[in-house]
């Protein structure tokens, strides 16, 4: 199949998929978020306004953790040390090169890829835990890697100083941040409703099979890996400049509980369970700030609460499995028919 | 030859700080070993035990106590995790990940229930029972590493004869082979996943309380500890007892001279790169070379 055919392919089946999805209740509610987020700037005071901006980052990082752990099955713990890296190498582009803030996120998201290849070009044969202590391995020498080259990072204090996003202009970068966040978004469901996302999802099932198959299943892992850690790197970038400073914490193991808890919390291996996770857990954050400080400890809870009783997350389900299931079902009796008829 | 004589000090440093690392780590694998879980909560029973060792000294006033003390309370807990939390996410298809979140999660809900309680953050220290610095030809011995030794090695000895010589570590092996013949043959799983959990917590706890003095316990010290016994588990072979003693001994050697050289960051970041050389060239370690 040549890349255009295959591409036609992908779009049409997205624009079908779309159109059915958009029309659920869930694409209604989507549609209602999407409303609400492009009024807010006229009704939400600047606090509000910021913790919507800041659910869009998340959003972008977490639902491209989803895509490697919830469709793949590959549990990466390096996600947020390349957010990290996505958040260094733009900013550092932006302010020490003179690289224009917009052009240095695709090159910061275009790193944080490139760093994760290192690691998955020789790791991706392991399989479960294996893969996921590998990568824990490389996410703490990224983040040790960003304290002791002081040069480039300026070690454990961090980089801040840098100039912002358009002129300073909030509102401005509030829109930019929605459109290029759902644009991404609109790029993840695209690949996940084509071939690309059928083997993902085969991948995670039973990765013999889909490779007997004559997928393979390698090279979609690496490169689902490396678009993954790639919308990583520019949720990072845009994070930089949301925050305006970036330290060694937003690549540790803290920051990685965090996406972590808001994807399972939200549902694992679901389009929306990205987006509804970090709604709530942002949003519960938000609603308790000051009533409780230890912001972790409900997020902690919320982890241990959902992967003991709701093991499918808030908006999880198990339709897409059983789909998957019954059309595997059907395939063995049909299989065991024609055997039964040789015989 | 200042510098060869520094040298052989650190290895002696080093073999000290490697019991205590053995300590820790030892649990990790076990639990690995037995139930193929791989525990991220384990930092947190490392620091439960120095709280424990900590409240059980200020109630008694008996630093000796506080070891014990520290055991105790953690291998209860140990136990009340697996059945609480491990127990219910065995059978599930994604077992493995979900133990892994269910335990980090675990872990950090340990952690600041602790900073949210009246102890906070504020750095506790217990009182030394061996003070003094022994002087050994030119080589300087801290009393306290020695005894903090003495007392991990004894601990990892236990730990040896209970899994080689009585029925119970008979059935630990038996379910880390074959869960399910070893239930067939009338061992109750459930209740060896129950005590082996406590057990590695146990040690953790031991090492929490032990190294209390020197490192001081504060709610998230576990991770340190945590993150270095897992890459001596991981360089040790998974699951290997006997690996992962050799590779703790090896490591810490390895860290006390090279904190020598080079920075302390450095020296981790080399240590995490062997992790990952050695998951992808050879996933079984030195358990898999001496084992095997």
């Amino acid at each position: 199949m040549s890349l255009a055919e295959s591409l036609r392919l992908t779009l049409s089946r997205t624009q079908t998929r779309l159109s059915e999805d958009l029309l659920g209740p869930k694409g209604v509610i989507f549609a209602l978020g999407v409303l609400f987020a492009l009024g807010a700037p006229f009704f939400l005071r600047q606090f509000h306004l910021s913790v919507t901006l800041q659910i869009l980052i998340f959003i972008l990082a977490v639902s491209s953790w989803n895509l490697l752990a919830g469709y793949f099955g590959m549990f990466s713990f390096t996600h947020a040390a390349l957010y990290g890296v996505g958040a260094y190498a733009t900013v550092i582009c932006a302010a020490e090169f003179g690289i224009p803030p917009v052009l240095a996120l695709v090159i910061g998201g275009l790193l944080a890829g490139l760093f994760s290849l290192p690691i998955t070009i020789p790791s991706l044969r392991l399989s479960g835990s294996y893969l996921a202590m590998v990568t824990l391995a490389f996410a703490e020498i990224i983040h040790l890697a960003v304290i002791t080259f002081r040069d480039v990072t300026n070690g454990p204090t961090g980089y801040t100083g840098f100039a912002p996003m358009f002129g300073g202009d909030r509102i401005v970068f509030y829109y930019f941040v929605l459109v290029l966040v759902l644009a991404l978004l609109l790029v993840q469901y695209a690949l996940l409703v084509s071939r690309f996302g059928l083997i993902a999802r085969a991948i995670r099932e039973a990765e013999d099979a889909a490779q007997m198959l004559g997928n393979d299943t390698y090279r979609h892992k690496l490169v689902g890996f490396f678009i993954g850690s790639s919308l990583a790197g520019v949720a990072g970038g845009l994070q930089a400049y949301n925050i305006l400073i970036i330290s060694p914490p937003m690549l540790e193991l803290n920051q990685m509980i965090q996406f972590m808890a808001m994807s399972i919390i939200g549902g694992l291996g679901t389009f929306s369970g990205a987006i509804v996770g970090v709604i709530a857990v942002v949003g519960v954050a938000e609603l308790l700030r000051g009533v409780i400080e230890q912001r972790l400890l409900i997020w902690g809870l919320l982890l241990m609460l959902v992967i003991l009783f709701f093991p499918s997350g808030l908006a999880g389900s198990a339709t897409q499995r059983d789909i998957l299931k019954q059309q595997f079902d059907g395939f063995t009796d049909r299989f065991s028919d024609t055997e039964e008829r040789d015989k | 030859m200042v510098d060869l004589l520094l040298v052989i000090q650190q290895i002696f440093n080093g073999i000290l700080f490697g019991g205590q690392l053995a300590l820790v780590a030892v649990g990790l694998t076990l639990i690995w070993g037995v139930t193929r879980i791989l525990n991220f909560a384990h930092g947190a029973m490392f620091m439960m035990g120095g709280y424990a060792g900590f409240l059980t000294f200020e109630l008694t006033g008996n630093a000796l106590l506080a070891l014990p003390g520290a055991v105790l309370v953690v291998f209860v807990l140990g136990m009340v995790t697996e059945f609480g939390v491990v127990r219910r996410l065995r059978d599930r298809d994604n077992a493995e990940f979900a133990a892994i979140i269910g335990t980090f999660g675990l872990a950090v809900v340990l952690e600041n229930v602790v900073r949210a309680s009246a102890l906070g953050s504020t750095r506790r220290t217990l009182p030394t029972i061996v003070p003094g610095v022994w002087e050994v030809g030119p080589f300087f011995f801290v009393a306290e590493q020695v005894y903090l030794f003495i007392v991990a090695l004894a601990a990892l000895g236990v730990l040896f004869a209970v899994i080689k010589y009585t029925r119970l570590g008979m059935a630990m092996r038996a379910v880390a082979q074959d869960q399910n013949t070893a239930k067939l043959m009338g061992v109750r799983s459930d209740r060896i996943y129950a005590i082996t959990f406590g057990i590695s917590a146990a040690l953790a706890g031991l090492a929490g309380a032990l190294l209390a003095p020197i490192f001081n316990i504060y709610p998230s010290v576990g991770w340190q500890p945590f993150l270095l016994a897992f890459i001596v588990v991981i360089i040790g072979g998974l699951g290997s007892v006997r690996g992962t003693l050799i590779a703790a001994l090896l490591i810490g050697v390895l860290r006390s001279v090279s904190l020598t050289f080079t920075s302390s960051q450095q020296t981790s970041m080399l240590l995490f790169l062997a992790m990952i050389v050695i998951l992808i060239v050879k996933p079984t370690g030195i358990g898999g070379v001496i084992d095997g």
